[in-house]
């Protein structure tokens, strides 16, 4: 007992000579006395009112800092000027125009792209008068047009008006949500399900609803712009893995398992992003294998089925129902209600706290007004006939089959889409030298090198090599064929300079059942005859 | 009597203020038999029903009858809502369903939302509250919150398995942690009943609400199969567009017959129909821009064009209370941001000539462009832009401007056209105008308009026009109508022979027609009809703008006179006086939560939004009426008497200022609204 208060006799010296330097520094300053003569005799009175003014303090000090107005003149970059200065500054200083102008080729693709006049649909009118195949927009279960639901959408519209007119928040929430929401989560099998807006505004907001600064985030390097943009606000550590590449991405999971271990870091929230049907070149993820890893790993799985919803599966479920893996065990499955249902909106389905937690902190859902309800009811109603009728998704294979099989035997061709999407790519592949590497690698992960790609970096160790301009020009030209020939395709359109990788061109191509199969193989072969016309002129 | 603190019980209970007013015609049947009484009195004078220019005229429709009161007959509540308290005489017309859009014959309560240089009305001064009342606020944040602590600290002791998601467990880190969530555990949870209370219908002059209880503590919500009709004052429907009879719905409907719901898929990528294109160029001749583009959704709107229009070397000043959607865009764009006090001139310069001598920071490279981006009509505040302020900055330190018109666009301007409009500024004289459809126009999506170089290069750098999806014709089809009846409609000499557009000859199958160019020179301009798609049918009063120019006057008298009736009753409010936007000042969090259940207990429901920290600061949690055209002077008279009430049980009425009586108020409410400067 002695001993041990006196080996802390050196200690409670310093102590309390600290304590009397910083008491009579505080005397030093002006004013200070009456402060402390304050404080004395207030905490005398009502010792209770110390502990409450030192709070309101707190809270001031708090206020104050929240402005953020404070000018950044205290840095150690700052230059002062006198006023003079600072006005010839601003005479001199000539911003660059708010908008380039546009190049020819831009201009072009703005002015030659097609308006459709009337309805969309497997055969949509367009501005020059003619009738085309449309192999370009999303319809995949062709409910584009489908009377049961013009008829549910009228009732509604004369029903509810048009607009929500508020943010779900506050009073936007309209029954019609609410069934949506339902009807989403008892389709897919989950607790809940919550819907937003704009299906591309919905994973840019779902990611940075969980994952802040500090959390990991492990993602596929092909993962499409709205995730790219959803990663960037989430401002978490993020670490890549090679496209679709499961190897990879175990081994990237290990790594980070590993360097934790090292580092006895606390635990953070980690995540694995990925695709169901990437929306870049159509190629599909193992699902099995995913759930696999984050379960072994414990991470928490964030699957964006944008484009596989509503068109793989027996009934259009999607990859869970493809690969047979129950929806519980994606921990946020976003989708999309445009592309499969052809409503608008999309959503994101999950556990009851998952879903809750998104109520508050999903700033696009927060922060912006419900979807107009004749559009949910669109989307149920879209859900129901699909429930219903698992002819459409049958048919729908059926049409992608017969079109992958004459486009998988093209020579100036290459396909990287998994041969159930319905939504495919077509890269054009060049017999001449110049171009070498047309083909894509099939497994990047592990290339010539051996060594795995830096998981800091979106870019792979051995990028695909292609020339970007070249294949765009001769894909706009096979679109252009394709047209003339009554078959509406588009080039897949890309942002380049805001894209963290750049994506190797492509057609895409959206099949639909709503057209017979015999007419998909035509257009089809309308578009595989543009290929090899365009690219033997070249020749 | 229950307790208006206490969470409101599962049976509805009689609240203390039901029993005061009854309405006056609480049935169909006296109110219908007062029509055909007046009616009859009127044959009887001999005098034929003509329309006064401020109704609508349709010879479709005939004068107020079930059609226009009784179009939900399981509306069974008596609360004086659903029938005008003045039934209508003979020459009153209205086509609107009373709930949906009020009735409001009188010419008098109309007003003209516009500038006046002479004497401008200025956004009051922000008043302090008496110190009792910041203490006492931050007494009841400090006692929730140390309540909150100590119910987290024997709950994770004593009922650990609610906690578990709130920890980590099983090796994964919480979703939410226990200390992320405190504020939404601990505080919001007490009030949930005021929030996303689910509705059904129309969000118009009044909203149906959908009845529900907890039995937890707020922790779910049960329905309970009841509904409540409230007299609405939360929904962002300025023009009273929001209507399931009418013209727009009319449009819409035809517009589903033929186009079905949806684009399928993006802009660029093959879903660009007509109806886009003639969008598009109907929004750009109504904002009097050069070209405009249209988004799926107002938020997305802002967050996926600003990176295309800012990159990294730019910088980004921003009024401090921007919206989310802005912050997200700005944040997305990789420039770097600066902000300045809410509506600020003097900071906003001083800001300016700071950065612009500074340079970019470290490098002190020259910016490569400066983009001030301010929002139109503040949406918590109410507070105007004082945008020809910024304008006269703007031509000595060469910013550019982007105005995010989301509350402001057809709210605002004699003519509907926004801020600019309001001052009476040329909009060519701002880069960028952004503007949602959500509000005025009861549809969805948002717009930018400027320059015809900038909007195409936006339209193919922008995310949207690659990625997200088009907007579904529908919705474009409620933004035309909307707006072409707003700009009203030149019809061409054949048209002009025939009452209204739906017996046009048809000439859709005919090539698509846009607005040429020259066309566009005259602003604020009309709409020719020959840039409407063909088979849209609108009613007369709507192609004349006789329909718009009532919705425009009655909005902009009903919001004065909220707004100067508030102040007059010694409430503490927000805002400029031409604000649609009303917020009323509660500082204590806990009386959000009263008022809010106390207005939704009258026997004459209202329904009001409340916010507070974080979407305000701390000590300011407010009440926000939003106002619309649909609202009738009668309306405006019992918010005003129930916040009087409420306004004195909870102890509102601190503001400075010359106070009038309620009764007075009411008398002389046309006086009110049109002196210049509010006494
Ligand atoms: C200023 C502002 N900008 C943008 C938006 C988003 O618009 P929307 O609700 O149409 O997504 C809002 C909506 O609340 C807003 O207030």
């Amino acid at each position: 007992m002695s001993t041990t208060s006196t080996s802390l006799e050196p200690l409670f010296s310093i102590l309390s000579q600290t304590y009397s330097t910083l008491e009579t520094t505080f005397y030093k300053l002006p004013g200070s006395a009456v402060v402390a003569r304050y404080v004395k005799s207030s905490h005398q009175n009502d010792p209770g009112r110390t502990l409450l003014e030192i709070i309101l303090i707190l809270f001031a000090i708090r206020t104050l800092l929240q402005s953020r107005t404070r000018a950044d003149n205290s840095g150690k970059h700052f230059v002062q000027f006198d006023e003079k200065e600072i006005d010839d500054l601003i005479d001199d200083w000539t911003p660059e125009p708010l908008a380039a102008p546009l190049s020819a080729k831009e201009q072009a693709e703005l002015t030659n792209s097609p308006v459709i006049v009337g309805a969309t649909g497997p055969k949509p009118k367009l501005s020059n008068g003619k009738t085309v195949t449309n192999l370009a927009s999303y319809n995949f279960t062709g409910l584009a047009g489908n009377e049961r639901v013009k008829e549910r959408t009228i009732e509604c519209l004369v029903k509810y008006g048009l607009g929500s007119c508020g943010p779900p928040g506050f009073y936007g929430t309209q029954d019609v949500h609410m069934q949506l929401e339902q009807d989403i989560a008892d389709f897919l099998g989950t607790e809940a399900a919550i819907i937003y807006a704009q299906a591309f505004a919905t994973i840019s907001s779902v990611i940075p609803a969980f994952c802040k600064r500090g959390d990991i985030i492990v993602a596929d390097r092909g993962v499409n712009f709205a995730i790219q943009k959803g990663l960037q606000i989430s401002r978490s550590t993020i670490r890549w893995y090679d496209h679709n590449d499961m190897k990879s991405l175990e081994q990237v999971l290990e790594n980070i398992e590993k360097e934790r271990r090292k580092k006895k870091g606390p635990l953070t929230r980690r995540f694995i992003v990925t695709e169901g049907i990437f929306d870049h070149d159509g190629v599909m993820s193992d699902l099995p294998k995913l759930v696999e890893l984050k379960l072994k790993y414990k991470y928490r799985l964030i699957l964006d089925e944008s484009v596989s919803f509503g068109s793989v599966g027996r009934t259009g479920r999607g990859l869970t129902e493809l690969y047979n893996v129950p929806a519980s065990q994606v921990d946020m499955l976003v989708g999309s209600l445009a592309n499969g249902l052809t409503a608008c909106g999309g959503f994101c389905a999950g556990t009851n706290i998952v879903v809750n937690h998104q109520r508050i902190n999903g700033t696009s859902f927060v922060f912006s007004a419900a979807m107009p309800p004749l559009l949910s009811v669109a989307a149920s109603e879209g859900i129901n006939i699909l429930r219903n009728t698992p002819s459409i998704l049958s048919t729908l294979q059926e049409n992608t089959r017969a079109v992958r099989a004459i486009f998988d035997k093209v020579d100036c061709i290459s396909v990287p889409s998994h041969p159930a999407s319905p939504m495919i790519h077509l890269h054009v592949r060049l017999p001449s030298p110049t171009h070498l590497l047309p083909m894509v690698p099939a497994s990047p992960a592990l290339s010539s090198s051996g060594k795995p790609s830096n998981p800091h970096s979106p870019i792979p160790r051995d990028p695909e090599v292609f020339d970007g301009d070249l294949e765009e020009r001769i894909l706009q030209d096979v679109v252009d064929e394709a047209l003339a020939q009554g078959v509406m395709i588009t080039r897949a359109k890309r942002l380049p300079g805001q894209e963290l990788v750049e994506v190797r061109p492509s057609v895409r191509i959206a099949i639909t059942a709503a057209l017979s199969k015999k007419d998909c193989e035509k257009a089809a072969n309308v578009v595989k005859a543009a290929f090899i016309k365009v690219v033997g002129k070249r020749r | 009597m229950p307790s208006p603190m206490a969470i409101q019980s599962a049976s509805p209970t009689p609240s203390m203020f039901r029993k005061k007013s009854t309405p006056a015609l609480n049935t169909a049947a006296s109110y219908l038999s007062a029509v055909s009484e007046a009616d009859a009195r009127a044959r009887a004078h001999g005098s034929t029903p003509s329309s006064t220019p401020a109704l609508s005229l349709s010879s479709s429709v005939t004068s107020s009858s079930e059609d226009t009161v009784l179009h939900e007959l399981d509306d069974e509540t008596d609360n004086g809502l659903a029938y005008p308290k003045v039934p209508p005489t003979s020459e009153q017309i209205f086509t609107t369903v009373h709930t949906e859009f009020g009735h409001c014959a009188n010419d008098a309560y109309r007003h003209t939302s516009q500038y006046n240089t002479e004497h401008p009305v200025k956004s009051v001064q922000e008043q302090d509250p008496p110190y009792y009342i910041l203490l006492t606020t931050y007494i009841s944040y400090i006692v929730v919150i140390f309540f909150g602590h100590l119910r987290d600290f024997f709950g994770k002791r004593l009922k650990a398995a609610e906690y578990r998601h709130l920890l980590a467990h099983d090796g994964y880190a919480a979703l939410n942690s226990d200390f992320d969530s405190f504020y939404t555990r601990r505080l919001k949870l007490r009030i949930d009943d005021c929030f996303s209370h689910p509705v059904t219908g129309v969000p118009g002059r009044t909203i149906m609400l959908l009845d529900r209880h907890s039995a937890n503590y707020n922790k779910t919500q049960i329905l309970s199969g009841t509904r409540t009709r409230g007299l609405n004052v939360s929904s962002y429907n300025y023009l009273g567009f929001a209507q399931s009879k009418g013209g727009c719905t009319d449009a819409s409907v035809e517009c589903i017959k033929r186009y079905g719901l949806s684009a399928c898929g993006s802009r660029r990528e093959g879903a660009t129909l007509d109806l886009h294109v003639q969008g598009e160029a109907l929004v750009a001749r109504f904002l009097g821009t050069e070209d405009a583009l249209i988004s799926s959704m107002g938020f997305a709107t802002n967050s996926t064009i600003i990176p295309a229009l800012v990159s990294k070397g730019c910088l980004v000043i921003s009024d401090e209370l921007n919206h989310a959607s802005i912050r997200f865009g700005v944040r997305l764009s990789g420039a770097n941001v600066r902000m300045f006090k809410h509506n600020n001139m003097k900071a906003l310069e001083s800001l300016l000539r700071e950065v612009i001598s500074q340079g970019q920071p470290k490098t002190h490279r020259p910016w490569k462009k400066i983009l001030v981006i301010v929002e139109g009509l503040y949406s918590m505040e109410g507070t105007l832009v004082k945008l020809p302020e910024i304008l006269e900055l703007k031509k000595k330190y060469k910013f550019y401007v982007f105005v995010d018109e989301a509350h402001s666009v057809g709210a605002l301007g004699p003519h509907g056209r926004g801020i600019c409009d309001y001052y009476g500024i040329n909009p060519s004289q701002i880069d960028i105008l952004m503007g949602t459809f959500t509000k005025s126009f009861g549809a969805a999506g948002g717009y930018i308009a400027g320059s015809k170089q900038i909007v195409d290069r936006l339209r193919l750098t922008g995310h949207s026009g690659a990625y997200a999806e088009a907007m579904a014709p529908p919705i474009v089809t409620q933004v035309i109508a909307s707006m072409a009846s707003l700009m009203g409609i030149t019809l061409s000499n054949v048209e002009k022979s025939s009452s209204s557009r739906s017996l046009l000859p048809r000439h859709s199958d005919g090539p698509l027609q846009l607005v040429n160019t020259s066309e566009c020179a005259a602003y604020p301009g009309t709409a020719a009809s020959s840039a409407l798609p063909p088979w849209m049918p609108l009613p007369q009063s709507m192609c004349d703008g006789s329909d718009s120019s009532m919705r425009l006057r009655r909005l902009a008298f009903n919001s004065r006179y909220l707004n100067r009736a508030l102040r007059k009753l010694g409430f503490i409010t927000y805002g400029h006086d031409d604000s649609p936007v009303i917020p009323l000042l509660l500082f204590n969090p806990g009386k959000m939560a009263v008022f809010s259940r106390l207005m939704r207990a009258r026997a004459t429901p209202i329904v009001v939004v409340v916010v507070a920290y974080p979407a305000t600061p701390l000590v300011t949690s407010r009440v926000r009426f939003c106002l619309s055209a649909s609202h009738t002077k009668e309306d405006i008279d019992t918010i005003l008497q129930a916040c009087d009430e409420i306004g004195d049980l909870l102890d509102l009425k601190q503001g400075a200022g010359e106070r009038w009586p309620l009764h007075e108020i009411m008398a002389r409410a046309v006086e009110l609204v049109k002196m210049d400067v509010c006494p």
